[in-house]
């Protein structure tokens, strides 16, 4: 390649450019055909949860400058694709697209593997090896795409590289001749391209794209794709089966773009077979799904689990996102991150996945959840100070009791899997159902049941998306550093989860409301959200969503003083619910280290504070008040089991220390009015608000 | 100017397959020729296991249906024949100012023949068979179906003719004056009735466009 970069001068710039573009144009074709859940088919108009860049995931409805490249407007990116630019190193580097059908025994494998399918292409393309390692189960590449550009003159490469040095002198007579020419090739590559986009429909794999993309139902096979930038040569054997059609090349000033399939023409051994009905893989999704009835969702919670981990359910779930008819439903990430947040007080963790998942500043996924935690765990330390006293009354205990001992886990699979905005009206419906309900000891059991596989699951999540931090003990120390920390930095922490909830809520600051799909939101807002609302209306308090459930519960139990806040968090650790908290605990104090290296996330989301977005914040306060004190009374009578999954770790994110400065300044002085009226009344949640 | 010419292969088809079978290829030729900015239609045929591409254009659209229906017509009485359907583009130029008005004419640079053999499935029958027509009734479903699976390949052939064709000849096409999504101007001529065979050629058609004959549509 000594000479490539030499002979890359050979081409004018913008012919250059046409060529990288074709590149691009090219794969992103044969992708959207060939890349299950990515394609322009079921695109549903929202951002591809599973895309760890945060470039080209939030603009997907409009035209996008890259539409306009050889006037052929193509469905969202595949995720595969927004690491492309990154990857490819010069247009002299022929790519190579292999279409692989798999066909798997276990469809479980399947589910593994198809969400991750970007960052495997992109491990691919760095390695570009191995292809065939795997070729001796059911895998077959069944198309080969090559796409290449041949620089025709590689002699001349030093001549017309001086030339292009120099270009002041000599580019001017040659303009016209070369905006001709680029004309010429601009035309005859689109209309290469036009031919790509019909070619990848007529061959045989687009059948089995289609199979796979339309039918609910799992498929015994797969379509894979790896991307190289050379290929593995086909044996003899392959090679014979091998149809070969090549798109007659363009013509460049300087070479020439060559594009060519190879393709198995029959597909009907391995196509035919009859797909098989659902799988228990798929069950979480349904599980999640807020279609379900909620305790059903809850017994299938066990099976569940291991998908999580893979994060399998991505995908299906970023298209159930887009056609959820819901009217809350934004296209931003963060909206649904927001969402995510308020609606799952008991979800922190998935939620925090969720956010990396979702949200166009996520591509640092480590950062991003350590950041959530740690803002959680110093606000939790923090809390306590704060107004708490108007969480802890007795705000109607029972129903969110209720509601936490069927939902938690719901809160998860829906965070784990979907970074949807889960469709709230039913969801709504079935709180509200359930608020009138005692608190039965069956449902704290359910809660404390619930809870447990909610813990497993946070620390699992935390693992894989950022550090380790199993040990129980490793993790308790962690947590007690960060009580520590918690109470020195105050001030900081605070800002950052004031900024966070800022953000979130301000960038949907009506759509609230509606949007949150979490079963407790319905009821949070039904009873004891509204009047919070209210109530802190008035002291313009701005910030309890930060607050970690455990804490807000333990103070609201016992009623603290609100100056308490140090002793509370001490009476935690002391109590039962340390034991119960360690996982999280761990996994909290193991994001917190990293966040403290994490840049802020959200810049661009940061906008001027709003009265309303204070009033969000307000609200999203109460919910988690509202779970906190639910799972309080659950969880301080019996076992503190039940709490370990309510960290509120999950929702806070950074935005800049402006904005949670200035918030800071509000809280404070939020705060000391509050402190003021608490002391004569403690406010209570559900009836307290003025 | 030379005129490209691309004679697509022959489909023997049933009149109820003309519809479909058209709509593919017309639908791709004009895609291939469509070189303003398009966000692609991905069109499942409804007889065919064939995903075919429109740009989304509805006055293209109209027109094809348009001139699918015609020829639909122009098949129903004229049964069992092989026909033409000619999708052509041209360029418009002023004509030298002559005594007959400033006229324009038009200059086709590509013209694409899709040839269509439309049979009478129970005609095709009988041609084969001598048995009686309750025999062939029985015959019928599975004959059918099999033709059906061997015109669907060969109109996917046809589809891989316009590919390559679209690929092998660039260097006709004229320069894009306008930013439309339909890049030139097209048409699409059908057999005329009064046109007792397939023989016709396309200059008929524009002397007679010119001249304003009753049957053609323009």
């Amino acid at each position: 390649m000594g000479s490539s970069s030499c002979n890359l001068f050979s081409e004018p710039a913008i012919i250059e450019q046409v060529i990288t573009e074709f590149f691009t144009k090219s794969v992103h074709i044969i992708l959207e055909t060939r890349s299950p859940y990515v394609s322009s088919r079921n695109y549903s108009g929202e951002q591809f949860i599973s895309s760890p860049s945060p470039s080209s995931s939030s603009s997907s409805s409009s035209v996008r400058p890259r539409d306009k490249w050889f006037n052929l407007a193509l469905g969202d990116c595949p995720a595969a694709l927004e690491n492309f630019d990154l990857w490819r190193q010069s247009n002299l580097e022929p790519v190579v697209i292999d279409v692989i059908l798999t066909r798997r025994p276990s469809h479980h494998h399947d589910v593994l593997h198809s969400p991750n399918s970007a960052r495997d292409q992109f491990s691919n393309w760095t390695s570009g090896q191995d292809e065939f390692v795997q070729d001796s189960k059911s895998e077959k590449i069944v198309e080969r795409w090559i796409i290449q550009y041949e620089n025709r003159n590689s002699g001349n490469a030093t001549k017309e590289s001086c030339s292009g040095a120099k270009k002041g002198s000599s580019a001017n007579c040659q303009s016209s001749e070369m905006s001709a020419m680029y004309k010429k090739t601009y035309k005859k590559s689109i209309i290469m391209l036009r031919s790509l986009y019909t070619m990848v429909r007529l061959l045989p794999s687009y059948k089995v794209f289609r199979d796979l993309n339309s039918s609910g139902q799992i498929h015994p096979l797969s379509l894979s794709h790896r991307i190289s930038s050379f290929a593995v040569p086909f044996t003899r054997e392959e090679d014979a089966e091998m149809n070969q059609f090549g798109f007659t090349p363009v013509d460049t000033p300087g070479g020439r773009l060559s594009l060519s399939v190879s393709y198995l023409m029959k597909l009907d051994d391995v196509s035919s077979e009859t797909s098989t009905p659902l799988s228990t893989q798929f069950i979480p999704d349904y599980v999640g799904s807020p279609t379900i009835d909620p305790l059903k969702r809850f017994h299938s919670l066990p099976s569940s689990l291991p998908a999580y981990a893979s994060f399998s359910r991505r995908h299906s779930w970023s298209t159930d996102h887009g056609t959820t008819p819901s009217v809350s439903q934004s296209p931003s990430p963060t909206y649904s991150n927001a969402c995510v947040f308020r609606a799952n007080p008991n979800s922190r963790i998935p939620s925090r996945n969720r956010l990396c998942d979702n949200s166009p500043s996520a591509c640092s996924v480590p950062n991003n959840a350590s950041m959530v935690h740690r803002k959680d765990t110093s606000f939790d330390e923090y809390w306590p100070s704060g107004p708490s006293p108007p969480f802890s009354p007795s705000t109607s205990p029972c129903p969110p009791t209720h509601v936490s001992s069927d939902h938690p886990q719901n809160a998860l699979f829906r965070t784990e899997s979907a970074p949807v905005n889960i469709p709230l009206p039913r969801i709504g419906k079935n709180s509200l159902l359930n608020q009138g309900l005692p608190p039965s000891p069956s449902k704290v059991k359910g809660l404390k049941q619930g809870s447990a596989p909610r813990a497993d699951v946070k620390t699992h999540i935390s693992t894989s998306s950022t550090s380790h931090m199993s040990s129980p003990e490793s993790k308790l120390q962690a947590r007690k550093e960060l009580t520590k920390i918690g109470d020195f930095h105050t001030g900081m922490t605070l800002q950052k989860a004031l900024s966070f909830g800022k953000d979130e809520t301000g960038n949907l600051p009506g759509l609230k409301l509606s949007s949150c799909t979490s079963p407790r939101i319905p009821f949070s807002r039904s009873s004891s959200r509204l009047s919070f609302l209210d109530e802190f209306d008035d002291s313009d308090f701005a910030c309890p969503f930060a607050v970690d459930v455990e804490d807000i519960g333990d103070s609201c139990n016992r009623i603290e003083p609100l100056d308490k806040q140090g002793q509370t968090s001490e009476n935690l650790e002391s109590t039962g619910l340390l034991t119960v908290r360690k996982s999280q605990d761990a996994a909290v104090s193991a994001l917190v280290r990293m966040l403290k290296n994490a840049p802020p996330l959200h810049q661009e989301i940061c906008e001027p504070l709003s009265s309303q977005v204070i009033r969000d914040e307000t609200g999203n306060s109460s919910i988690e008040q509202n779970s906190c004190d639910t799972e309080v009374v659950a969880a301080n009578p019996s076992s503190a089991a039940s709490v370990a999954g309510m960290t509120t770790s999950g929702f806070i994110r950074s935005r800049t220390a402006a904005d949670a400065f200035e918030e800071l300044r509000g809280f404070k002085a939020m705060r000391e009015q509050l402190v003021r009226q608490a002391s004569p009344q403690i406010p209570d949640s559900t009836g307290g608000g003025s | 100017m030379n005129c490209e010419v691309c004679q697509l292969k022959e489909l023997v088809v049933e009149p109820f397959e003309i519809r479909e079978v058209l709509r593919c290829i017309l639908h791709t030729i004009v895609f291939h020729r469509a070189l303003g900015l398009v966000r692609p239609k991905d069109v499942d045929s409804e007889l065919f296991e064939i995903t075919y591409v429109q740009c989304g254009d509805v006055e293209l659209e109209k027109k094809i249906e348009e001139k699918i229906d015609q020829f639909a017509g122009w098949v129903d009485k004229h049964p069992n024949r092989k026909s033409q359907v000619c999708l052509s583009f041209y360029e418009v130029k002023s004509k030298q100012p002559t005594w007959f008005s400033n006229k324009t004419e038009r200059l086709h640079w590509e013209q694409w023949y899709v040839n269509l053999h439309v049979i009478n499935p129970k005609a095709h029958g009988k041609f084969r068979h001598t048995k009686a027509a309750v025999d062939h009734g029985e015959n019928s479903l599975e004959e059918r179906s099999s033709r059906r699976a061997v015109l669907e390949a060969s109109l996917r052939e046809v589809l891989f003719q316009i590919i390559k064709f679209v690929n092998e000849k660039k260097d006709h096409i004229p320069q894009v004056s306008n930013s439309e999504v339909i890049s030139f101007p097209y048409e699409i001529t059908i057999p005329s009735s009064s046109d007792s065979s397939f023989g016709w050629h396309t200059d008929v058609f524009k002397r007679m466009l010119q001249t304003g004959h009753p049957t053609m549509l323009s």
